[in-house]
């Protein structure tokens, strides 16, 4: 029978520095791909694993044994994706603003539009539409970012993304609704087979 | 009659609106208000998550790899304490080893000749005194990486440095006063330096702020303090990796 994480946990309290392993082998790769939703590259994500895994370790004594381990560690890798996100938008400020003219493809593949039917015009138009995508999700904060990601992408529920990010509910909802209309700004005129639709009723700014 | 907002056209296209009965029924009734929620709908629907790639078939191995050694050690009050007094007793036999072995050195009258036969079982102190040195040097690595690397979030728990810190500070004098004492200056010194760094972590707070974390990381900068450590343990790990001449040389041979 496998040994339940909250076993491993004591034994690593014990003193078993090496009965971490056991942890790393099971959640390493689940935390990669939640992680990379977010971040879009690949050795930025191995390095925030590490990170995430170094943070739990050090942590786990505030690990309550009745608890889901991988609940517990999923919201250390978003918080510690999210630190990273406003780490890297403090020291790449001034290149925020050129991803929507000069996306770089491992960064800014954040999203992608779905593939039907994908003859020549709509292959034109799915790139096109990426490097869209690929603009309006550098205008999002880190932290309208991740809730995004967590809410469309992973199908999180408002409460779990209010708890990982230690956010009130109306301020989650609220980092999700900033987030789809500043997406919406941006991608609406070009969606819909690539014929500019008309403007929404809002004309693109805030409501309230 | 009022119009929905966008708030509510976005949180109810989630699922995540308040009142959704009423919103549903305000859509049934007003064109207007479908119209924009179908659009959202059209533009939402288009966007998937990324297709995430597979990470290489070892990167459990890897990442494990990668942190192992930046792990603190945990335990309870018990092991603490046989740890703190099996170091101890490592570090005494280590003390009384370098001193015998510098005064054998001092006062022989002559040189002994290697033996050649291969049959001596007997330790070399020489080469225990360097994997002690090795191991304290790595650890106290750890501990330097460990704090260059520490996420500053304004208060940060230096428990954990700080214990550690104060158990690698009475080995880093013993280590020195021996370095010192078999004419290794600059071991000497990169271990004093080293000292007042694991002075000043295990005599400081528990709890640290921004600016003390960015003191003490400005000290391991400033002195290279990291770099110097790594290059006397590479330096300890390859004479190690060359029994021949540990086996025959004497103990006044630099660290």
């Amino acid at each position: 029978m496998e040994v339940t994480d909250a076993a491993v946990v004591a034994q690593v309290l014990a003193g078993d520095r090496d009965a971490f392993r056991v942890l790393v082998e099971r959640h390493s790769r689940s935390i990669f791909r939640v992680v990379y939703r977010m971040t879009g590259n690949q050795q930025d994500t191995e390095e925030i694993v590490q990170e995430t895994l170094l943070r739990a370790y050090k942590s786990l004594e505030r690990f309550e044994l009745r608890a889901n381990f991988s609940t517990w560690l999923y919201r250390i890798a978003v918080n510690r994706t999210l630190d990273f996100l406003n780490a890297r938008k403090t020291q790449m400020h001034k290149d925020a603003y050129q991803i929507a003219d000069n996306p770089d493809p491992e960064e800014s593949s954040q999203i992608q539009v779905q593939a039907e039917a994908p003859g020549p015009d709509r292959l034109l138009l799915s790139a096109e539409m990426k490097r869209k995508i690929a603009g309006a999700m550098g205008l999002l904060t880190p932290a309208e970012r991740v809730a995004f990601t967590m809410r469309h992408m992973e199908g999180r529920s408002i409460e779990e993304i209010s708890q990982t990010l230690n956010l009130k509910v109306s301020a989650a909802k609220n980092s999700v609704f900033r987030a789809v209309q500043k997406l919406r700004q941006q991608l609406e005129p070009y969606a819909g087979q690539g014929s500019p639709t008309r403007p929404t009723r809002w004309g693109g700014s805030a409501v309230k | 009659m009022n119009h929905l907002s966008e708030e509510q056209i976005v949180l109810h296209y989630y699922g995540d609106a308040d009142a959704p009965g009423e919103i549903n029924q305000h859509l049934a009734a007003c064109a207007e208000c479908r119209a924009e929620f179908e659009r959202l709908q059209s533009m939402l629907r288009q966007i998937e998550p990324l297709e995430v790639p597979e990470p290489a078939a070892n990167f459990e191995q890897k990442t494990w790899l990668n942190i192992r050694d930046r792990l603190p050690e945990k335990g309870g009050f018990l092991r603490r304490l046989f740890g703190a007094q099996q170091k101890w007793a490592v570090a005494g036999l280590v003390a009384v080893l370098v001193v015998g072995a510098f005064l054998a050195g001092r006062y022989s009258l002559r040189p002994v000749p290697p033996k050649s036969d291969g049959t001596t079982a007997q330790a070399n102190p020489q080469k225990i005194v360097l994997v002690a040195v090795g191991d304290h040097l790595e650890r106290s690595q750890m501990l330097l990486v460990e704090i260059m690397h520490n996420e500053d979030t304004g208060h940060i728990d230096f428990t954990a440095e700080q214990q550690l810190a104060r158990d690698l500070l009475d080995d880093n004098h013993l280590y020195r006063v021996s370095a010192q004492q078999v004419g290794d200056p600059q071991v000497a010194r990169v271990l004093d330096q080293l000292g007042r760094v694991l002075a000043e972590i295990a005599n400081g707070p528990s709890e640290v702020s921004s600016s003390d974390l960015e003191q003490v990381r400005h000290t391991i900068q400033s002195e290279g303090l990291l770099f110097k450590v790594r290059v006397i343990q590479s330096e300890v790990n390859s004479k190690l990796q060359q029994p021949e001449k540990l086996s025959g040389g004497n103990a006044n041979q630099r660290l």
